[in-house]
């Protein structure tokens, strides 16, 4: 009966379904959800992992929001480095992108540069810029030409935030790509029909392009803002014991594998992670007042 | 030059004369804009490109030079000595090789697992598909900071520290990312091919293996890709997880060669680029073969907004 070969193909396409599915969901449950749930259990105890683990409820919760230590100061600069990181790059990449998009000889090749530093291994891109930014180096010398004395960069506290922002705008080029391609899918008719009404460049630029890009803004600033707020590779590197860049990820870091203290660095990471998320939500409830989706209700 | 110039902007005067000064006009001003937009990403492109230049000429430079004060840029004579020390006096070579070791089984890994759950979701019916999609996504919001801790102390249960184990095998269930780019090229491939395939007697698996994987190569090209940059640069996993120099991947290596001082020194510039340049050559070879890819990729993350 073809009804019943119906429910057998059926049964078959399920089967098949969840066959497919389970190596990812070996690696949800044991990479993401165990952990996730591992880790809100270990931050309402303490664990050194030589001794068993204690029950000790808010305790940490406590310690980390109200006990002295170096958390605020590491959400302070990390949120320093994150909100002025993350909005000068996207001016850049996006100012970059509509210079690109212009009819430009050697487009790809522009384009290809822009990008290149955002690619490159970050732990090089720290020497790289530990290099150009010692106190003798490179920059300081070029500053020198134009009678400017230049700062100890990374070792000066007023400076090592600065100095990082810097070489985070550097590799500020994989948000060009993204602002190129969504530039490239504004109807040229806009701008025809407004040159017609006699809208200069600037002025197209500020009621028609920006509007058009605004939700790859909004994207950009949310990944950029989450990516920058988790930043450790380049602070571990580079700060060290500098109290002026202690951020919350390496501080995470010290306390869990440093200090061993399990239960502690857990709640830290709650309490940042739910930081996170309360930002991201603030910035998607303010992003309804700039956003612009064309034709699209949300 | 007469009152009537009173015109739009855009709208061509009727005078001829007016009409020949204000299109002399325009193709002026619109010289000028060029030369600006040109001089602007000239710049732009020489700030990109001077620090990785300052690290080439540095890696070329002898000790002398690269101690030097003030900095030259362009080293009098090159030499290729730092390449040579970094094999012959520390272990590039084997970090190196630890480094392909992890990317290697880290790339088939995230293509087959990631591949195979991205078919699941764009060309199998199941019950609970839907609700296990948005579960998959969801899990793009996990942090890793939140995860680290449980994961380091599962895998030194299992007595994996100081292995490659715990770089490798989380790469090997695939993660949403990858699966959601992959699962949004192959829901564009037609479904006649499918129902063509199991006329012709083909399995889901035959289906999957034989019509799609062929079928998405840009998808796999881009997730093979991500992975490797992805792992290639690595730092974090490698800190946490390896304390034996002789397991140490290409980065940490090269941090580490940073902190064994040498009577209270750090170690010459120059053999600390010609290190870096090690670790960035390959990375840039494999933007500059798969850039299409990249940009790809990053046009279908742009889309989950």
């Amino acid at each position: 009966m073809s009804s019943a070969r119906g429910m057998s193909m059926k049964a078959k396409e399920t089967l098949a379904f969840y066959l497919f599915l389970t190596p990812w969901g070996i690696g949800f449950i044991v990479f993401l959800m165990g952990p996730l749930l591992a880790s809100l259990v270990l931050s309402f105890t303490n664990w050194d992992l030589l001794q068993p683990a204690q029950w000790v409820g808010l305790a940490n919760y406590k310690r980390v929001l109200f006990g002295p230590s170096q958390f605020w100061l590491a959400m302070g600069n990390t949120a320093y480095y994150a909100l002025i990181l993350v909005p000068l790059s996207i001016v850049v990449a996006l100012i970059l992108a509509v210079l690109l998009n212009q009819n430009i000889i050697l487009r790809r090749f522009f384009r290809t540069v822009f990008y290149l530093p955002a690619t490159l291994p970050i732990v090089a891109v720290v020497f790289l810029w530990q290099w150009i930014l010692a106190p003798s180096g490179i920059l300081n010398e070029i500053l020198g030409w134009f009678g400017i004395h230049g700062p100890a960069w990374f070792v000066d506290p007023a400076w090592i935030k600065p100095g990082l922002i810097l070489m985070g705008v550097w590799a500020a080029g994989s948000g060009v790509v993204l602002f190129l391609a969504g530039l490239q899918g504004i109807p040229k008719y806009m701008y025809e029909a407004s040159a017609m009404e006699g809208a200069g460049p600037i002025r197209q630029f500020l009621m028609i392009t920006v509007p058009m890009l605004s939700p790859i803004v909004l994207f950009n600033l949310i990944n950029g803002i989450i990516g920058a707020l988790q930043v450790f590779t380049q602070v571990y590197i580079i700060a060290r014991d500098n109290k002026a860049a202690v951020m919350a990820v390496p501080y995470l870091y010290h306390e869990a594998f440093g200090y061993f203290k399990m239960g502690y660095a857990s709640a830290v990471a709650w309490i940042f992670f739910i930081f996170v998320m309360a930002l991201t939500l603030v910035v998607l409830r303010w992003s309804r007042s700039w956003v612009y989706y064309e034709g699209e209700v949300r | 030059m007469s009152q009537t110039l009173t015109t739009t902007p855009g709208v061509p005067a009727n005078n001829d004369r007016n009409n020949r000064n204000y299109r002399r006009a325009k193709l002026a001003k619109a010289a000028a804009n060029k030369f600006i937009v040109y001089l602007v990403l000239v710049f732009g492109a020489v700030l990109m490109l001077l620090p990785l230049l300052w690290m080439v000429t540095t890696s070329l430079s002898n000790n002398e030079y690269a101690t030097s004060f003030p900095p030259h840029f362009i080293p009098t004579h090159f030499e290729f000595g730092k390449y040579v020390s970094i094999f012959t006096n520390h272990d590039m070579g084997q970090f190196f090789l630890n480094s392909i070791i992890i990317v290697v089984p880290s790339i088939a890994g995230q293509i087959i697992s990631s591949s195979m759950a991205a078919f699941a979701f764009a060309r199998l019916r199941a019950p609970g598909k839907r609700i296990l999609f948005i579960m998959t996504i969801a899990t793009l919001m996990i942090p890793y900071e939140v995860t680290i801790i449980p994961t380091f102390i599962l895998f030194r249960y299992f007595h994996w520290i100081n292995t490659f184990w715990p770089l490798i095998v989380p790469q090997l269930f695939g993660n949403a990312y990858n699966i959601f780019l992959m699962r949004q090229f192959m829901m564009s491939i037609p479904t006649e091919l499918d129902d063509a395939a199991k006329i012709d007697g083909l399995g889901f698996f035959g289906i999957w293996r034989r019509i799609i994987l062929p079928l998405s190569f840009a998808p796999i090209a881009t997730v093979g890709v991500f992975t490797f940059t992805f792992n290639w640069g690595s730092f974090l996993a490698p800190l946490i997880y390896i304390s034996k120099t002789r397991f140490y991947p290409l980065a940490l290596g090269i941090y580490m060669m940073t902190q064994t001082s040498n009577r209270g020194q750090i170690p010459p510039w120059n053999l600390i680029m010609a290190g870096s340049m090690l670790l960035t050559v390959p990375m840039v070879l494999v933007y500059f073969f798969s850039q299409r890819y990249l940009y790809e990729g990053s046009n279908v993350l742009g889309k989950i907004t």
